[in-house]
């Protein structure tokens, strides 16, 4: 039970696309945004998830729910555009009508109709001299609480089998597939940590004790493992872990 | 009466995507988008041209090369890095956005560390800038949680079989940066001289620093 951005593990995907010079060598640079409609994609996704409408754990669930058929189409900013889009009309920011409007003025050139508009700031709007301030603060997800972790570093755990979002079905979850029913051990404790499988639905947000467990590569692959002394660490909330009986 | 369960999470937006009432063409996807959240005094233009200038031309892996090459000339730096990321990495600062809490994670002649995200694209932005093509790829978070070596192979690394392999996926909102191993024959080089070694990829794993000639 999960979603397709859920890929961990996942089989039959191609080399990765390393970008290389001319000489055919890996290559560190890259622009940051290939495309100009790219970087206005990411921008404006932040500009409108500044208005405090919605929180990242229910952006990133957005994305995560664009139909599968979509999802797979899709090219990463594609994928920001839409989710932004279904949020701006499920929080009302946008009407159906004004998109519809927009859209169709987009596809037939007119969008310069308007432009002349007089533009009223709302007050929630990001301006461009917060910017800097607001990055810097950024949107910690650590909050204090008298909540002590159950486990020690060095315990065995199990991860939930089965998606551990227990309150709505097909909900927001980062306890990726690949590492349901698996046995790990406490590597740290990280403090306590705002819970997306909550926040993503509005549900508040639940801060609990969050743990980075190491999974032995053979645990997670079995035989395939490339080696037996590889690990792979995930940091997980304790909803997801329980004491492991062996 | 119990709590309402099986709320179907695609119920309440399912039924009508809004987003497949946008054009075919992304650029024009956009500009629509863009233009009304405008209009409606929602987004501000300059407010679009700050953020974008930022990150392709301020906030980006020359920060974080700064943050290794320190570590690798001041040792009680190279602690404080290892023991409370996010407060070293402030001390350059370097904070904020997708690195309110950092760890690092130190490669050694036993370990190799690499750093992915399976379920999204979570980046150290202030010290890494925004992710390249191939980290935010569905090849790259499939992968490499299951096969590194054969990943490594791909971007030109090959590891002994008896280096231990570490792969972090970021699932929370904790966010890695690994310290590579300063190469050899760099004894006598300065810190800003000993930070355009530093490669990107070498930050993530996938990659190691440029050895001198």
């Amino acid at each position: 039970m999960s979603r397709l951005h859920d890929m961990g593990g996942r089989f039959g995907d191609g080399s990765i696309p390393v970008p290389r010079d001319n000489d055919n060598e890996v290559t560190n640079s890259e622009p940051t945004f290939k495309y100009e409609w790219h970087a206005k994609a990411w921008a404006i996704t932040l500009a409108a998830g500044a208005l405090g409408e919605w929180n990242l754990d229910i952006s990133r669930h957005y994305r995560e729910c664009l139909p599968p058929k979509d999802y797979i189409n899709f090219s990463y900013y594609e994928k920001w555009l839409a989710a932004l889009t279904n949020l701006l009309i499920d929080k009302k920011l946008v009407s159906l009508d004004e998109l519809k409007e927009y859209v169709s003025a987009a596809k037939n050139g007119s969008l310069t109709k308007f432009s002349n508009k007089d533009i009223k700031l709302d007050h929630r709007t990001w301006l461009a001299k917060d910017v800097q301030k607001t990055l810097g603060w950024g949107g910690p997800s650590i909050r204090d609480t008298n909540l002590n972790p159950v486990f020690d570093i060095g315990d065995k755990v199990i991860t939930q089998n089965y998606s551990p979002n227990k309150d709505v079905s097909g909900g927001h979850t980062r306890l990726p597939k690949y590492a349901m029913g698996r046995v790990g051990v406490i590597h740290s404790y990280n403090n306590n940590h705002v819970f997306p499988d909550k926040n993503a639905h509005g549900f508040g947000e639940n801060p609990l004790p969050l743990y980075t467990v190491e999974f032995k590569s053979s645990e997670l692959w079995g035989e395939l493992a490339e080696s037996q002394n590889d690990s792979i660490l995930l940091d997980l909330w304790e909803p997801y872990l329980k004491l492991s009986p062996n | 009466m119990s709590e309402k369960k099986n709320i179907t999470d695609d119920h309440h937006h399912s039924h009508d995507h809004a987003h497949s009432h946008l054009p075919s063409d992304p650029e024009l996807r956009v500009k629509a988008v863009e233009t009304l959240l405008l209009n409606k005094g929602l987004i501000d233009s300059q407010t679009l041209d700050e953020l974008i200038d930022t990150y392709e031309n301020r906030i980006g892996p020359k920060n974080g090369a700064k943050v290794v090459a320190k570590a690798w000339v001041d040792l009680e730096y190279k602690k404080r890095l290892l023991n409370d990321a996010t407060s070293a990495i402030r001390e350059l600062s370097y904070q904020g956005r997708q690195g309110e809490n950092m760890v690092v994670v130190e490669n050694t002649t036993e370990t190799h560390n690499v750093i992915v995200c399976t379920l999204c694209s979570c980046y150290p932005w202030p010290v890494l800038g925004i992710p390249p093509t191939w980290y935010k790829s569905d090849e790259y978070r499939s992968r490499t949680v299951r096969e590194p070596r054969k990943v490594l192979l791909e971007f030109g690394l090959s590891l002994d079989p008896k280096v231990q392999i570490k792969v972090w996926d970021s699932t929370a909102e904790i966010r890695y940066l690994v310290l590579p191993m300063r190469p050899k024959g760099t004894e006598n080089m300065d810190e800003s001289k000993l930070a355009e070694l530093v490669t990107r990829n070498s930050m993530i794993g996938t990659g190691l620093p440029k050895e001198i000639k």
